[in-house]
């Protein structure tokens, strides 16, 4: 027990510093690394938590596909962080000011909150004996399915979309069309020709 | 309190005890890999330092060893000296969950087979980072290169994986293994060992896929501004690699542990051995394709991976489900 | 509860397969013919699932897809005005693309799959279905924003829509969390058999979440104070995208508000009326006010726009069936008047160019008399003015405002509509008073000419035959209020 519970302080500590590094790097790059670490961290704490299939998927969807892009897309931006940071010191006080009266209408909303006052309609949790899998396969399949594929078809206007804004036609280009070449055979391509001696072709 | 001690001390003698031998591993591999190409070529590969060339893995780690660390002024440091860890740690920790006998694993959780690809699919990090650390132009786009081509044959890895464990029915490697008793998996899914076995070419940067290190374009791409120890950490993560996805394609395809026909001759064979005999088989693929193929041009790559690989790995996997659905095999 | 499988959603399904199968026909088509082509089927579609939605709305609520989707005469109706709005922009839209060389087949494919998200999202019975809807209805939206990709300002419509629109989603799912967090469930029928039975109060993380919802949808609506992305949006975008923001996706919007506030959270009227009457005050505010200065039409639409959200509110803020019935009403009335007067702003070209600027408008009565007249019939009735279809509107949700006790919000309305008239009548004035500085173009779009026939008409004689809306509306208001 006190194994787990230490470990869940190392990966929710390290998860909180690399937020905070998230928005307080000066390098935008270092800043998508930290992300990463925080990703990285989120899912060494579902682990913990026993949902070891969010875990994983988390790594290869976030960390594996999403951040990498991202990491690209600020590689190849030159971001000047200067200049970014150029209107900060003025704006600093009304934010703040604006976060500290936030803050505090959330400690009096809260202020009046029972930690006792249980949900109505208690959650379910996993049945016993059922992998994580097997027990997010059997909702996401029936009791959520409606959205499950709704979310498939918004991916699919979404690959519509950049198309949309990014493809452009080019004209007339050369095109290697693979399976003219492939079955390109010596018949097509090399004819022999008798040659008289001193006439040429 | 002296139980989790005890624990973190069998842990701890269960990773040195495969890390240990896959260094010693990877090693060989190079030496393998010049020995085999050489043949292909006519050639005697390594002959001198050693009987046969033996101890040549042993000299060039050396020679890596004892050369300047070399960090090029204009480069982010932390970056570039995390990046290579980065390749190697994770060409490792692959090797929590690969079964290499049924209970012969350290870590066997439900998931094995999403934590390889996820594992997998950390490595273009490495890569990213070297390439966008050294704050050099040919190691940058040897990174670009690197990275979209790992991402576009990760999706086609990942559909191939699918095939397999709906097959099984599990994710647990230790499952696929065993669920491939009576017949394995290369037989009914042969066409997707193929796509596989480019796939992890691809996926380990190998030829013919090697275009992030395509010397004549890139010099050698994002390793480039590398040099002594953290270049041979580049070097001995991308052979853990490739044996580590020989190790997977072994477990998905190849039965695992499990001889070809469970017969006296061969089941006399310890499980282990038969592992390891038949990744040497896969990685004898990898130095094949690279003695024998010419390297792809970069969009003939990409249409590869994302016009062919991908909806044909798809279409598989209607097909696969379908045939499991329809005679009630899921 | 009666439940059924697919069924209740055929109009929706119709608008996804047929999305996906334009989709196969745009790529293996030429360019501009396959555009045309699909453009057409789309329309059709549009057509055809309109008719689907009359034909499958049913007298009592149908449930589905595990109760993630409901179907009752109040989605029914909503879904039919909205389906309408994106057949008649999508029309208008034609021309528009012809002309400024905008013929690409993605364009209906994206219209195609936003209204099938504003049905989707008009039929949700959760929290989950209602984000994943109003997902499908947006995204689509921030790529038609940009859909002149080679012009500075769509691009910057595009981009300012997506980033405000992320971050109005992200509200909304804090919202949604919070609440789900606090009762234990993102079903709006359970939440409200929950809340109906007695005095329980909505626990007050569960009311804090309630406010983000509000905050989330009054993003889409484009209401005060979430409004700042309507003017800059709405003018950047290309103009007929411009007017399928201002006719579809408004109103699906303020469906869905009607249906949160009503159904999950009708047990609360107290907790959320000030919120509806303070955004409403500031809509009617702002519109009545911005759009005095601006120069160009769309901007003015935009503020217009928020205007008529905020009129639209009034209704809401009554919280009775009567109030609904008003918001009903003023919308459907509004889609008319405002793809109406779309028309008109794609028809109005000088040498091929589209004319932007209100100014443009001057001396449109001595060249086309009739357009003009059509345009002037828009902007009385988008003033409130009687008899014509917009007064009835107002007078509707003024109605149930003043019913409902709130007759210090109906009189603010009332001035508000006083102030917002200057700026129509001050077009209908340049229209009628003013030289043309330069001779339109003459002609006149088949497609514009239907569709300003149909809006015109609706609005002018809307006095004469109310029935059929007023009769629907009243159902679909009955809906929401067993």
């Amino acid at each position: 027990m006190t194994v787990a519970l230490a470990v869940f302080y190392l990966l929710a500590g390290i998860t909180i510093a690399s937020g905070v590094m998230v928005i307080s790097a000066r390098n935008p790059v270092h800043s998508v690394l930290f992300m990463i670490l925080a990703f990285f961290n989120s899912a060494g704490l579902f682990v913990l938590a026993g949902a070891e299939f969010l875990a994983m998927v988390l790594i290869v969807v976030y960390v594996g596909a999403v951040a990498v892009l991202f990491l690209f897309v600020v590689m190849m931006l030159d971001i000047d962080v200067v200049a970014m940071r150029q209107g900060f010191m003025k704006y600093l006080p009304v934010g703040a000011l604006v976060g500290l009266v936030l803050l505090i209408e959330l400690f009096l909303v809260f202020g009046t909150l029972r930690i006792a006052d249980a949900p109505i309609a208690a959650s379910v949790p996993t049945p016993e004996g059922v992998t994580n899998t097997e027990a997010l396969g059997a909702v996401l399949y029936t009791e959520y399915f409606f959205a499950f594929q709704l979310a498939g078809i918004i991916l699919l206007v979404a690959i519509i979309g950049a198309i949309t804004l990014t493809l452009r036609d080019r004209g007339p280009i050369k095109r290697q069309n693979i399976s003219e070449q492939v079955h390109r055979d010596r018949t097509k391509s090399v004819r022999m020709r008798r040659v008289e001696p001193g006439r040429g072709l | 309190m002296v139980e989790n001690v005890v624990t973190l001390a069998i842990i701890v003698a269960q990773i040195m005890a495969i890390v240990g031998p896959l260094l010693l591993a990877v090693a060989y591999t190079t030496w393998a890999e010049r020995k085999v190409i050489g043949a292909m070529q006519l050639r005697q590969g390594p002959m001198t330092v050693g009987p046969w060339g033996l101890l040549q893995p042993i000299a060039d780690g050396a020679k890596l060893f004892l050369k300047e660390t070399v960090i090029p002024s204009g480069a982010n440091k932390v970056v570039f000296i995390a990046a290579p860890m980065i390749t190697f740690v994770l060409a490792l920790i692959g090797w929590a969950v690969i079964p290499f006998a049924e209970g012969w694993v350290i870590a066997d959780i439900n998931v094995g087979i999403l934590y390889l690809l996820a594992v997998s699919s950390l490595g273009v990090y490495g890569v990213v980072m070297a390439g966008w650390a050294s704050n050099s132009r040919y190691a940058f786009l040897g990174a670009m290169r690197s990275s979209a081509q790992m991402i576009s044959y990760e999706i086609a890895i990942g559909l191939i994986i699918i095939n397999v464990l709906i097959t099984a029915g599990s994710l647990n490697l230790t499952e696929i293994v065993l669920a491939q008793q009576s017949v394995w998996y290369i037989i009914p899914h042969f066409p997707m060992f193929i796509v596989f076995i480019a796939a992890i070419l691809a996926e380990t940067n190998r030829h013919p896929f090697d275009l992030p290190e395509d010397e004549s374009s890139l010099v050698t791409g994002y390793n480039v501004e590398y040099s002594s120890m953290a270049f041979a950490l580049f070097f001995l993560g991308e052979y853990a690699n490739m044996i580590l996805m020989s190790a997977i394609a072994v477990i998905l395809f190849l039965g695992g542990w499990l001889p070809p026909i469970d017969i006296a001759p061969f089941n006399w064979i310890p499980g282990p051995i038969w592992f390891i005999l038949k990744i040497c088989a896969v990685l004898f693929i990898f130095f094949w394709a690279r003695a024998t193929l010419p390297r792809y041009r970069y969009d003939q790559l990409m249409r590869l991976g994302w016009k062919v690989f991908l909806p044909f790995s798809l279409l598989w996997v209607v097909l696969t489900s379908g045939v499991l659905l329809a005679f009630d095999m899921l | 509860m009666s439940t059924s499988y697919l069924f209740p959603a055929a109009p929706e399904l119709l608008l996804i397969l047929s999305g996906l199968v334009l989709l196969l026909v745009g790529s293996f088509k030429d360019h501009a013919a396959g555009a045309r082509l699909v453009s057409t089927l789309a329309l059709v579609t549009l057509a055809v699932a309109f008719f689907a939605t009359i034909i499958v709305t049913p007298g009592a609520a149908i449930y589905a897809f595990r109760e993630h989707f409901v179907l009752d005469a109040f989605a029914g109706f909503m879904k039919g005005v909205v389906f309408l709005g994106a057949l008649g922009t999508l029309l208008i839209a034609q021309p528009y693309l012809r002309q400024e060389k905008l013929e690409r087949f993605e364009y209906a494919l994206l219209v195609l799959f936003s209204t099938a998200g504003m049905g989707l999202l008009l039929s949700a019975n959760s929290f989950l279905a209602l984000y994943v809807a109003l997902e499908l209805m947006t995204l689509p939206l921030y790529v038609m924003a940009a859909f002149k990709r080679d012009t500075f300002k769509s691009t910057e419509a595009g981009l300012k829509y997506f980033v405000l629109g992320a971050l109005a989603s992200g509200m909304l799912l804090y919202g949604i969390s919070l609440v789900y967090g606090f009762t234990g469930t993102i079903s709006f029928t359970a939440l409200q058999d929950i809340y109906a039975a007695g005095d329980v109060r909505l626990p007050i993380g569960a009311l804090v979440g309630l406010v983000f919802i509000a905050a989330g949808l009054a993003f889409k609506l484009g209401a005060v104070p979430f409004h700042m992305w309507t003017p800059d949006v709405y003018e950047g975008a290309p103009t007929a995208v411009t007017a399928f923001f201002a006719a579809a996706p408004k109103i699906a919007a303020m469906g869905l508000t009607v249906r949160v506030f009503a159904e999950p959270f009708g047990a609360f009227v107290a907790d959320w009326q000030q919120i509806v009457i303070a955004v409403a005050v500031g809509s009617m505010a702002l519109g009545a006010f911005g759009a005095i200065g601006q120069t160009n039409i769309k901007r003015l639409m935009a503020y217009s726009g928020i205007g008529h959200v905020g009129y639209a509110l009034v209704g809401l803020a009554a919280g009775t069936e009567r109030g609904v019935y008003g918001v009903l009403v003023y919308m459907t009335l509004y889609l008319f008047m405002t793809v109406g007067t779309f028309a008109v702003i794609l028809t109005l070209r000088r040498r091929g160019q589209e004319l932007e600027r209100v100014q443009d408008f001057a001396g449109l009565s001595k060249e086309q008399p009739l357009l003009a007249l059509a345009a002037a019939i828009f902007m009385f009735s988008l003033a409130g003015i009687p008899p014509l279809a917009g007064f009835f509107g107002k007078l509707y949700v003024f109605l149930a405002a003043v019913d409902a006790g709130l007759i210090a919000l109906a009189v603010f309305g009332v001035l508000m509509s006083v102030v917002g008239a200057y700026y129509y009548l001050r077009i209908v004035k340049l229209m009628y008073f003013d030289a043309p500085p330069e001779p339109f173009d003459k002609t006149i779009e088949p497609e514009l000419q239907a569709v300003l026939v149909v809006t015109t008409a609706v609005t002018a004689l809307f006095i004469v035959f109310p029935g059929p809306i007023l009769g629907t509306a009243q159902v679909a208001a009955s809906a929401l209020f067993p």
